[in-house]
């Protein structure tokens, strides 16, 4: 009876993963892996890594010592950054892979299985907007109707504080503080540091600096911040309008307190949560400087799903599956409403779809399809050439109509 | 439909906690004195209330056994778990002490012993000073640990000195202020924003009323 049942977790656990991956692909996400044994110097090189007392460490036969990859960020950024030259400025990864990291907490497993994404391309609210949609994407796949992404900016707090020169001592304990959004001790705590009082004043309505987007970016306009602080927020604004117009409005959450547990994230941060689960099933972020930290720079965004709580979560869930293949689509900046609701249609039917602004320098050699909005035209292009078509019901019958396109698969 | 599920331990802090929420038209009138239950429901089934032991409210809390708790800080500072702490309600307010013979200076001594219910935050608080210690976890009656010679001095939460007075122990040293604070599970604040918001509001309204 005891195996029925693990076999049944098993069986679950793929399907997720199953669910997961064929959801990456339709977003462009091309399969990775990376070693499982990883140079301990890797990790303690990086300036804002991974607490060493975590990491399982290992002794190879010259005397060198490993770690059991604790994380798929670090090595893969590293290894790109090694590669450059040879690679294209964007490039779309995911991984399932197992990371090692033994906390101090009793009855948790030191491995875990990830499943995640990494985009590597130029910070913008597009790119990260899509990330997230990504996100809540997969999670609304693997059969959650309750889900909810919460986003902050990690250049909020870091920008905040710089000016301070507290000890890393005090920084810390402000994080914890910040984290727990402890609205009973912040007050004395600050009380007793010599800052700035306007710095002061935001510190002090962090906690309450969380909640539906509108209503926070209102709170957010009473307050008095450097420019630096006010380029994050506008940043994390405009990223909530893109991702609005996705369709996520009621799937956000804005939290200016949230500071992830890697330290090396520098843009949008976000962590999602699903119905009737205590606890982040999901974490993600902007990382531009991690690639610095290898001497290019190289910036990208990402996330990553922690499989078993995922298989925790759906504990009373039917799972469902899905298929694809591959368009992309093209818009001028007029057009960007119009484009993500085709995208979005086309990924409800179950294709591989990307969507971005159209720029001169743009291959479509990766996709079967490209379609191009602009001011003036629609069009779809294939081998065959290109047509016009008015509007998505059109669309979708020449995509049909034409020669090696599956049937729907609904 | 979903109910606010709420983690308290049984005592004078869960009885005042559920004055607070009269206020706001909260009740619990099936829940007596004498009740043996340990899930109770307020009169319009919105919010269940669990009674856990106080050390393991932070943990129901933590795990989204229940989305919001009630717990004094001092086991929150012993046993630090990721949550949110959004209010102090003031109840049950006390200072956690080290507390021995008056003529105990606990600088002049090379090495002291310590009984207390506490060892975490013992021990960092003497660290901090720099003085070298040795932890004796108890359970309870700690005042008797100096009494018969055990330990030097005790660390535990002291709200009128009574039970010191009577023992012939005095404060020596304060370190925490300590009160009763409300936590909330970080994905429900998520989930259930508004219910815990109301919630929150609720509390509030109760507070300053008893204030």
């Amino acid at each position: 009876m005891y195996s029925e049942i693990l076999a049944h977790e098993h069986e679950r656990h793929e399907k997720i993963i199953e669910t997961l991956s064929k959801r990456f692909t339709t977003y462009g996400y091309k399969r990775i892996k990376t070693s499982a044994f990883e140079r301990y110097d890797l990790y303690s090189n990086v300036r804002t890594s991974i607490n060493q007392n975590e990491m399982i460490k290992v002794i190879d036969y010259t005397g060198e010592l490993l770690v059991l990859r604790p994380d798929v960020t670090i090595p893969l950024t590293q290894e790109l950054v090694q590669m450059n030259g040879s690679l294209p400025e964007e490039m779309r990864y995911y991984y399932v892979q197992e990371v090692f990291r033994q906390t101090f907490r009793e009855n948790e497993e030191i491995g875990k299985t990830q499943a995640g994404v990494e985009y590597f391309c130029e910070s913008s609210p597009e790119a990260d907007a899509e990330t997230i949609m990504l996100a809540c994407h997969a999670l609304r796949d693997v059969g959650f109707s309750d889900v909810k992404i919460e986003i902050g900016h990690a250049g909020f707090f870091n920008e905040l504080i710089a000016d301070l020169s507290l000890s890393a001592e005090l920084t810390a304990e402000l994080k914890i503080i910040i984290q727990a959004k402890n609205v009973v001790e912040i007050g004395p705590f600050l009380e007793n540091l010599e800052i700035d009082p306007s710095v002061k004043e935001v510190l002090e309505q962090l906690p309450f600096l969380y909640g539906a987007p509108e209503t926070v970016f209102e709170r957010l306009q009473n307050l008095r911040v450097s420019e630096s602080v006010k380029q994050a927020i506008n940043y994390l604004q405009q990223t909530y309008e893109i991702a609005d117009l996705y369709g996520l409005k009621k799937h956000i959450v804005i939290d200016l307190g949230l500071i992830n547990r890697m330290g090396y994230y520098s843009g949008i941060i976000f962590q999602g949560y699903v119905e009737k689960f205590g606890k982040p099933v999901l974490m993600g972020g902007r990382y531009d400087s991690l690639s610095e930290e290898f001497g290019i720079k190289r910036p990208a965004i990402g996330f990553a799903c922690e499989i078993d709580s995922l298989v925790k979560a759906t504990a009373h869930k039917e799972l469902q599956e899905r298929f694809s293949i591959d368009i992309t689509v093209l818009y001028e900046e007029s057009r960007m409403k119009y484009a993500i609701d085709i995208t979005n249609e086309l990924r409800e039917r179950d294709y591989r779809v990307l969507s971005k602004p159209m720029k001169q320098t743009f291959h479509s050699k990766d996709s079967m399809y490209t379609i191009q909005l602009t001011e003036l035209v629609n069009e779809l292009t294939d081998e065959e050439g290109t047509t016009e078509f008015a509007d998505f019901k059109e669309l979708l019958e020449m995509i049909v109509s034409r020669k090696g396109v599956p049937e729907w698969t609904i | 439909m979903d109910y606010l599920t709420v983690a308290m331990a049984k005592g004078r802090t869960a009885e005042r906690a559920m004055k607070f929420l009269e206020k706001s038209d909260v009740r619990f009138s099936n829940f007596t004195d004498e009740s043996r239950k340990l899930v109770i429901y307020d009169d319009q089934q919105k919010i269940k209330l669990i009674f856990v032991k106080a050390v393991d409210v932070p943990v129901y809390v933590e795990n989204g056994a229940a989305d919001v708790g009630i717990v004094g800080k001092d086991v929150m500072m012993e046993d630090p778990r990721d949550v949110y702490e959004l209010l102090d309600l003031e109840i049950g307010r006390c200072k956690l002490s080290v507390a021995g013979f008056p003529e105990t200076h606990i600088e002049n001594k090379p090495f002291l012993t310590v009984a207390t219910k506490y060892p975490l935050i013992s021990k960092e608080y003497f660290d901090k000073k720099g003085i070298r210690t040795e932890m004796i976890k108890l359970n309870g009656s700690i005042e008797l640990a100096p009494l018969i010679g055990m330990s030097d001095v005790i660390v535990d939460i002291v709200e009128t000195g009574t039970t010191l007075k009577e023992n012939g122990l005095v404060v020596l040293k304060e370190i925490a202020d300590v009160s009763a604070r409300l936590i909330v599970n970080k994905a429900s604040y998520a989930t259930k924003t508004a219910d815990i918001q109301q919630f929150i509001q609720d509390m509030k309204e109760g507070l300053e009323v008893h204030a």
